[in-house]
């Protein structure tokens, strides 16, 4: 018995022991923190998503040699990691909470005024040249507390795209102009399992997700997401009405697309002429076109989004490269996403990837324009508004708004409910802020 | 004695020394995250620019949760979910397994046919099924049409119900093996004598199966239940590729919430808060688990 | 009749097995399928599974790729390889120290191994990501090892300490007897009857290191990325390139079906012992 007792007392504070052990190890870990690694500013460390998303020459395949050569001339090593897309945002935001330099360039999509703080405002120390041959409306899905924190590297609004074969054998030439139209065509090409219309309803949030596709309707149709306070403003008629545009183009739209969660659902479904119409990305035009694909080769054309009552709209894909704040070397930062910008990659991109330049020049070049004929389309979009209404809440804004309109969609809810729940949500989430 | 008593100090040495290298592992990798994730649920965590800011909170975030609707449905589908697959795992996993065990089944064949679900990369599993289910290409309604039991497509992930429990198909087909594995090892370790010894007092099939081969097998049966509950309590990458969530929130789970809000809205102390209620949830079906070996070891020892 | 009934058994059973063998491998082969046909014929209405386009372009392009799947499969072999042999050397022995060795509180200390592992990775990962950036272990092959071992050891200990309980104590006496060290009577006597349910548990870590990802994605860069993300990079924000994704993923899992095929007797046995006695 004595024994026993004493084996007990012995086992606890043996176990103390090791638990102590692993204090020490993480107090080590804390200690260690002073050896973390550091950049010798020769090597850039650069994030961006895995090809066919858009990607940097050395991530996707193209301007392979003007890349060797950019390094060689100015001396870095670029060192890339390029994990898929989906994982981009988790990843950033490991790296943001650990305060440690990791990455001096890092490709954003809408998450620019969400990490606003570990960014730098460079902008202003672009070349003049470049600068000028830039949309100016580029930078204002950028730009945060006064700050222009990034550069658009590739003009990517919603456009509509559509299958003229199909468009033909109704009788219509051209792409509906105006939300009635748009309807009016849906529901003629409706029918014997093919459909008017499709998209990807099934994510809430984020660009690409339901309430983004909302939100181009919304600016159709006059409205905007937030007064000039800040404060939501869409919970009246322009909300409702938009809403309920994308609800009755639900009777002619793929059932399906309540429950594709990527775009990409959507694009095959359309690029195997089982939908005749869909708002899509400038980058669709290639994989449209490529019969290892699609089965809608040479049938496809791009047009202006239809019209609401205030005319057209889309959004901004805002595919935009950052500097880091803690980049010991800024400056070599922007110089490579200045040879990101160079005319001549900068028409390689969309020759070689199909993601279309943001540089005016680049897009109005004629070779341009004959590879990628939607150049032109997405440039009349953007003389039109485009505003994607990022915030640092915006995944929590869009999620609650996507929610909502989902329901709509589904016909469990009518869409004046949907806006009005959306808007007190978005009310709370904005007070969230401070 | 004396011997024996060193021995056993010698025994009781070498143990703690056995012990110690996979808690020390345990301790040095998990024991810091586990102790963050428990104290982060009670601080508000911004992204501050240098890393996090923290504040405290107090229990704001538990407080949160429970007023949010969505939360507490989120809560009751992980229980309904966690409750399907754990029966349907197990049962399809016994049946498999007796099959499995049947003079019939025994070829190698049928073992390796067992495997390969699970050795598929969870990765491409989630997408290969969102590829299956796909509404208007995807391979499950163009053969259900082909073969004329529908006319239309189904949205399999485009009803709140249907989607939920499309992922749950998806997770049990991904489960099954390993847990058929155990439980065809279970049978395999009953001594055939029970069952002659049976036959010879006149028992059938059934009477067999319920007092020889259920018993025999009833602590793989545990065993199976506690892991099976926790993985499916886990689930998230089934979702993440499947549904995000939708339609309407309606696939969101606990662990998904807990990606949500920390990931997608970086509310780490609200994420950490739901995860800890996860963390509660498991921690009580283990010590349900604890009690149902309790009365076999007394058992053990008593006899 | 019991030559109906037996006739009735033997042709459930057999139904059974065929429509098991259907279910189980079913998604797999359209997998392969998938891999094997250009998207444009699968995404036809109704399916253009017409052999003439069969084509092994999604193979090449995996393996042309830039995405590193090669390399890929070379690190979750090496992560997958030492996560196993460790796992089992301290599973093993830690198992035997709480089903044989005399521990106190062995069944609360069984407890709270296992509660290690109920702890959602999603809360888990940032604190520790925080950690390994600290201590530079981020991207190394020993950070993904250790972290893995981490998940895998609760389940080693809880399977072999079922079977080390089955060991009959007589063996275990008779050693002690002749005058053997608890450590000799483990070396000696208890590992080498305790292969099968070694090379177990072993099948399982490998499986489950090879096949991680949500840890791997966040605590890995460029030079440790496993075949998991080579993987899932097929898969982005607009392109999901099935076929590839699926070609690649089929090559991934050979090596895994391959070693539950080499131990596959192993992997019965084993379990028979350890899983049952606990």
């Amino acid at each position: 018995m004595n024994s026993n007792r004493l084996v007990n007392r012995i086992s606890r504070r043996d176990f103390l022991k090791l638990a102590g052990a692993g204090a020490a190890s993480v107090a080590l870990a804390n200690f260690l923190a002073s050896c973390a690694p550091k950049s010798d500013g020769g090597t850039l460390n650069v994030l961006v998503p895995a090809a066919p998303d858009p990607a940097p020459p050395g991530v996707g395949q193209f301007s392979l040699d003007a890349f060797e050569q950019w390094k060689k001339n100015n001396g870095f090593e670029v060192t890339y990691e390029a994990p898929p897309w989906p994982q981009l945002h988790d990843k950033m935001a490991a790296n943001f909470a650990s305060g440690q330099y990791v990455h001096d360039i890092i490709y954003m999509s809408g998450w620019v005024p969400e990490f606003a703080d570990y960014l730098i405002d460079f902008a202003d120390e672009l070349p003049a040249d470049i600068i000028a041959d830039l949309p100016p409306s580029s930078f204002s899905t950028l730009t945060w507390g006064g700050k222009r924190l990034g550069v658009i590297f590739t003009l990517s609004l919603l456009t509509m795209f559509y299958n003229k074969e199909m468009l033909d054998g109704i009788g219509v030439k051209e792409a509906p102009k105006t939300w009635d139209e748009l309807k009016g065509v849906a529901k003629e090409l409706t029918g014997g399992g093919k459909y008017g219309w499709v998209l990807n309803y099934g994510a809430p949030e984020g660009i690409g997700g339901v309430a983004s596709y909302w939100m181009c309707f919304l600016q159709q149709a006059g409205g905007k997401l937030y007064d000039d306070k800040g404060q939501p403003s869409f919970n009246n008629a322009a909300g409702v009405d938009s809403l309920q545009c994308m609800v009755d183009l639900m009777e002619f739209t793929d059932p399906g697309s309540l429950s594709y969660v990527g775009i990409n659902d959507a694009t095959n479904v359309f690029a195997a002429g089982q939908a005749a119409m869909m708002m899509n990305w400038p980058f669709m035009w290639k994989p449209a076109n490529d019969p290892a694909t699609s089965k809608v080769v040479g049938k496809v054309n791009a047009a202006v989004l239809p019209a609401g009552p205030a005319g057209t709209a889309s959004i901004d894909g805002t595919d935009a490269y950052t500097i880091t704040s803690l980049s010991p070397n800024p400056e070599g930062a922007r110089k490579l996403i200045e040879f990101y910008l160079d005319a001549e990659v900068q028409k390689r991109q969309v020759l070689d990837t199909g993601w279309l330049p943001i540089r005016l020049s680049v897009l109005n070049d004629p070779e341009v324009q004959a590879a990628a004929p939607n150049a032109a389309v997405v440039l009349e979009q953007a003389k039109n508004p485009y505003d994607s209404y990022v915030t640092p809440d915006y995944n929590a804004v869009t999620t609650a708004i996507g929610v909502e309109i989902q329901k709509a969609l589904a016909g469990t809810q009518s869409a004046a409910d949907s806006i009005k729940n959306a808007s007190d949500q978005v009310i709370e989430i904005v007070k969230k802020r401070g | 004695m004396q011997t024996t008593n060193e021995y056993n100090r010698k025994r009781y040495r070498l143990g703690l020394w056995f012990v110690a290298p996979a808690v020390f592992v345990l301790l040095i990798v998990l024991a810091y995250p586990i102790f963050a994730s428990l104290v982060l649920s009670f601080l508000r965590v911004r992204f501050a620019g240098q890393g996090l800011s923290f504040e405290f909170n107090g229990l704001n975030n538990y407080a949160d949760l429970f007023r949010k609707d969505l939360f507490r449905e989120a809560l009751f589908r992980s229980v309904y979910y966690t409750v399907i697959e754990v029966v349907s795992v197990i049962l399809l996993a016994l049946l498999v397994a007796l099959m499995l065990n049947h003079p019939l089944g025994r070829s190698a064949f049928y073992r390796v046919v067992l495997l390969v679900p699970w050795a598929l990369a969870p990765v491409a599993n989630a997408v290969l099924w969102k590829w299956i289910y796909n509404a208007n290409y995807g391979i499950l309604n163009q053969a259900l049409r082909g073969l004329g039991a529908i006319e239309e497509n189904i949205i399999w992930l485009g009803k709140p119900w249907l989607a939920l429990n499309m992922i749950l198909v998806a997770d049990i087909w991904k489960a099954v093996p390993f847990i058929a594995l155990l439980i065809l090892a279970g049978l395999q370790n009953i001594p055939s004598y029970l069952y002659k010894a049976a036959r010879l007092d006149g028992a059938n099939a059934w009477q067999q199966f319920v007092h020889i081969t259920l018993p025999g097998i009833k602590t793989t049966f545990v065993i199976s239940i506690v892991l099976q509950s926790i993985w499916a309590l886990k689930v998230f990458d089934l979702i993440y590729v499947l549904t995000k969530g939708s339609p309407a929130d309606s696939t969101v789970l606990l662990n998904y919430l807990s990606w949500r809000e920390t990931f997608s809205n970086l509310d780490i102390g609200y994420g950490a808060a739901i995860a800890n209620v996860l963390f509660a949830l498991m921690l009580m079906l283990a010590l349900v688990y604890i009690r149902a070996l309790r009365p076999r070891q007394t058992q053990a020892q008593g006899g | 009749m019991p030559i109906i009934q037996r006739f009735l058994t033997r042709f459930f059973i057999r139904f059974g097995l065929i429509t098991f063998t259907l279910l189980a491998l079913g998604p797999v082969i359209w997998a392969v399928v998938t891999s094997l046909l250009p998207l444009s014929s699968l995404t036809s209405h109704p399916i253009d599974l017409n052999p003439a386009n069969v084509t092994v372009e999604n193979y090449f392009l995996v393996f042309a790729s830039s995405r590193g799947l090669v390399s890929g499969l070379i690190n979750s072999l090496i992560i997958a390889t030492f996560t196993s042999a460790v796992g089992l050397v301290i599973g093993s022995m830690a198992a035997y120290a709480l089903a044989r060795l005399n521990m106190p509180n062995s069944s609360r200390i069984l407890m709270m191994i296992l509660a290690t592992q109920m702890f959602p990775g999603i809360v888990i990962v940032i604190p520790l990501f925080l950690v390994m950036s600290r201590t530079g272990l981020v991207d190394t092959h020993f950070g993904l090892i250790i972290v893995y071992l981490s998940f895998i050891l609760p389940i080693v200990i809880w399977i072999l300490k079922g079977f080390f309980e089955s060991v009959p104590m007589e063996l275990e006496r008779a050693a002690a007897v002749d005058g053997a060290s608890p450590f000799q009577t483990f070396r000696y006597i208890v590992l080498p009857i305790s292969l099968p349910p070694l090379f177990a548990t072993g099948v399982f870590a490998f499986i489950e290191a090879w096949n991680e990802f949500f840890f791997a994605i966040i605590l890995t860069r460029i030079h440790v990325k496993t075949a998991s993300i080579a993987i899932a990079e097929f898969s982005g924000q607009y392109q999901t390139l099935y076929g590839q994704m699926l070609a690649s993923a089929v090559l991934a899992s050979i090596p895994v079906v391959a070693l539950a095929i080499i131990f596959r007797r192993f992997i019965l046995e084993g379990f028979v012992e350890g899983a049952i006695k606990a």
